[in-house]
C-alpha cells in the first residue's frame, strides 16, 4: 500500500516536472509575443530527432545530441518567429492569424520529420543510465535527472526574466511594447530571442521525453495538449503559475491513472479543467 | 541659430484619417517649447511621429542636425530623443525600482544608470519610498512620476512629455510642476499641456496646434492674458 502510494507520487513528481518544462516555453512566448505557439509539440519532436540523429546515426553519443537536439530547435525558433509571425506583428487579429500560422508550420514540422526519419520507432538513450530507489519505489535514473533539472531550469529562467536586462526587456514587451520602444527596447529583437529560447526549452524537453517514450513525428503532440492544458490551467502569465499548475496536473494524472485507469485519465482531467475555469476564470493561480 | 530639433511640413496619420497636415515647428539649443491646443488635433501624432512610433507620409524631423524620420525608436532613444507618454502606467507587474533600472536600456543611459536614478529619487522622494512596489499599484500621480523618472533615466538630451499633469488633483499638479521646472534647467523640454499658465512658466516658446497644424506661435513678446488663451480654446465669441 505504503508502495502504490510512494510511486504514485513519485510518477507525480516525474509527470510533473515534465510538464512544467513542456508549459515554460509555451508560456515564455506566450507573455512576451502574445502568441499561442502551436509548433511547441513539433520542436520538441524536432529536438528529439536532431538528438536522435547525432547521438545514433552519427554516433557522437547523447550529450552531443542533447546539444544538437537544443541548439537545432533554438535556430528553428528564431526562423519560425521571423517567417511566421514578424509578418503580422501590430495586426488587431494578430492572435487568430498566429494561430493559423503555428498550426500550418506544425503539420509542415510533423509531415517533414515523417518524410526525413520515417514512421519507425526511434529510441534516444538516457543521459543517465541506471535506476534510482527511493522509500523502496523504483524510477529510473533518466527521471530522476528530470526531476532534479527541472527546477534548476525553472530557477535559471525567473533569475534571466526577474535580474537580467534582456530577461526585463522581454518583460517590458509583453507588457506594453510602446512604451519598450521608448526605453530603447528593440521589440522585434526581443521576439526573436523569447521564440527561440521557448523553442530552446521545447527542444530541451523533447529530448528528455525521447529518453522516456518512443521518438515519432506524432512525439509532440500529446505533450502540446498537455502543456497548453497546464497554461490555461495555471492562469496564462507567471511563470510561477505555470510551475504551480504542472504540479498540479502531474500529481492529479499520477493519482488519476492509479484510480480510473489509463484510459479515463485525460477525460477525467479535462473535466477537472472545465470545472476549475468555470469557477476561476483566470485559472487556478491566476490573478483578475 | 542651430536648429536641435526641426519638424518639417511632416503629415501623418492613421489609416485614411489625416492628423497632421503638414505641420512645421523647431526648438532650437537650449530653449523649452510648449504645446498646446484642443484634444483630438494632433500633439500626441506629432509626438509618437517624433519617437518613430509611427511613420510620417510626408515631411522631414531632423534632430541634432540628424535626418530621423526613417529611424527606427530605440536609435531614436539613445541619441537622446526621449517621451514620456500620456496617462502611461508602463509595466503594471514590476516594481518601481526594476522599472527604472531597467529603463537605462541604452549603452549611453547604462554609463550614467547611477547618477540618474539617484537624481530621479531626489526629484521624485515618493518614489523613492515605494522602490518595491509593483507600477499598478501606484496613484495616478506617481505613475506619471515613474514614467517621467523612466524617460529621465534613458539619458535624454531633450525630453517629450504628453500631458504630464492630466487628471492630477491640484496639490499633486503643484508638485510634479516644482519638479519639472527643477528638469528643465537640466534637460529641455518639449511639453504637451492644457494648462497654458503652467507652459508658460515652462517654456521659451509656445505653439498652439489645430487640424494638425500649427496656427500661433507665441514668444516672449506676445505672451498672451487669460481672455485671448479663452479665445484661443474656445472661439472668438467665448466669453
Amino acid at each position: 500500500m505504503i508502495e502504490t502510494v510512494i510511486s504514485t507520487l513519485l510518477s507525480g513528481i516525474v509527470l510533473g516536472a515534465l510538464y512544467a518544462l513542456m508549459a515554460s516555453g509555451l508560456s515564455m512566448i506566450w507573455t512576451t509575443l502574445g502568441v499561442f505557439n502551436f509548433t511547441h509539440g513539433a520542436l520538441m519532436m524536432i529536438g528529439a530527432f536532431m538528438a536522435w540523429t547525432v547521438s545514433e546515426a552519427i554516433g557522437l553519443g547523447i550529450y552531443a545530441g542533447l546539444v544538437a537536439g537544443i541548439g537545432a530547435t533554438a535556430l528553428l525558433g528564431v526562423i519560425i518567429e521571423y517567417m511566421v509571425i514578424r509578418p503580422f506583428h501590430g495586426r488587431a487579429n494578430m492572435i487568430l492569424i498566429t494561430v493559423m500560422t503555428t498550426l500550418a508550420v506544425m503539420i509542415i514540422l510533423e509531415k517533414s520529420a515523417q518524410m526525413i526519419w520515417g514512421p519507425r520507432l526511434k529510441q534516444l538513450p538516457r543521459l543517465i543510465e541506471g535506476d534510482v530507489s527511493i522509500f523502496g519505489a523504483v524510477i529510473s535514473a533518466h527521471e530522476a535527472l528530470i526531476v532534479v533539472l527541472a527546477p534548476v531550469i525553472l530557477i535559471a529562467l525567473w533569475v534571466f526574466a526577474t535580474r537580467t536586462m534582456v530577461g526585463r526587456s522581454l518583460r517590458a514587451v509583453g507588457q506594453n511594447q510602446d512604451a519598450a520602444a521608448l526605453l530603447g527596447i528593440n521589440v522585434p529583437l526581443t521576439f526573436a530571442i523569447a521564440f527561440g529560447l521557448g523553442a530552446a526549452l521545447a527542444g530541451l524537453t523533447g529530448v528528455l521525453l525521447g529518453g522516456i517514450r518512443f521518438v515519432t513525428p506524432n512525439l509532440g503532440v500529446e505533450p502540446i495538449i498537455k502543456a497548453m492544458t497546464v497554461v490555461i490551467f495555471g492562469g496564462l502569465g507567471s511563470l510561477g503559475a505555470t510551475v504551480g499548475a504542472a504540479f498540479v496536473i502531474g500529481f492529479a494524472e499520477a493519482f488519476l491513472i492509479l484510480v480510473v485507469g489509463l484510459y479515463w485519465t485525460p477525460f477525467a482531467l479535462f473535466i477537472g479543467l472545465i470545472l476549475v475555469l468555470i469557477f476561476r476564470p483566470n485559472g487556478l493561480f491566476g490573478r483578475a | 541659430m542651430t536648429r536641435f530639433l526641426d519638424v518639417q511640413n511632416v503629415t501623418a496619420g492613421y489609416g485614411s484619417v489625416t492628423v497632421l497636415r503638414g505641420i512645421s515647428l523647431h526648438v532650437d539649443k537650449g530653449e523649452n517649447v510648449g504645446l498646446f491646443g484642443p484634444n483630438g488635433h494632433g500633439k500626441t501624432t506629432l509626438m509618437r511621429v517624433l519617437s518613430g512610433l509611427m511613420r510620417a507620409s510626408e515631411g522631414t524631423c531632423w534632430f541634432n542636425g540628424q535626418d530621423i524620420s526613417r529611424t527606427r525608436t530605440p536609435q531614436i532613444v539613445e541619441r537622446g530623443l526621449v517621451q514620456s507618454q500620456q496617462g502611461n502606467t508602463l509595466f503594471g507587474d514590476m516594481g518601481v525600482a526594476e522599472t527604472l533600472e531597467m529603463a537605462a536600456f541604452s549603452k549611453s543611459a547604462r554609463r550614467k544608470a547611477e547618477a540618474n536614478l539617484h537624481y530621479v529619487y531626489t526629484l521624485f522622494p515618493r518614489l523613492a519610498e515605494r522602490k518595491t512596489q509593483l507600477a499598478k499599484t501606484l496613484s495616478g500621480g506617481e505613475r506619471q512620476m515613474l514614467s517621467i523618472g523612466a524617460a529621465l533615466m534613458c539619458a535624454p538630451r531633450l525630453l517629450m512629455l504628453d500631458e504630464p499633469t492630466l487628471g492630477l488633483s491640484p496639490r499633486l499638479k503643484e508638485e510634479l510642476a516644482q519638479a519639472l521646472k527643477e528638469i528643465s534647467m537640466n534637460v529641455p523640454l518639449i511639453v504637451v499641456e492644457q494648462d497654458v499658465e503652467l507652459l508658460l512658466s515652462l517654456s521659451d516658446r509656445l505653439y498652439l496646434i489645430e487640424h494638425g497644424e500649427v496656427t500661433r506661435e507665441i514668444g516672449e513678446e506676445n505672451t498672451p492674458d487669460q481672455r485671448e488663451i479663452m479665445h484661443m480654446y474656445f472661439g472668438e465669441h467665448a466669453e
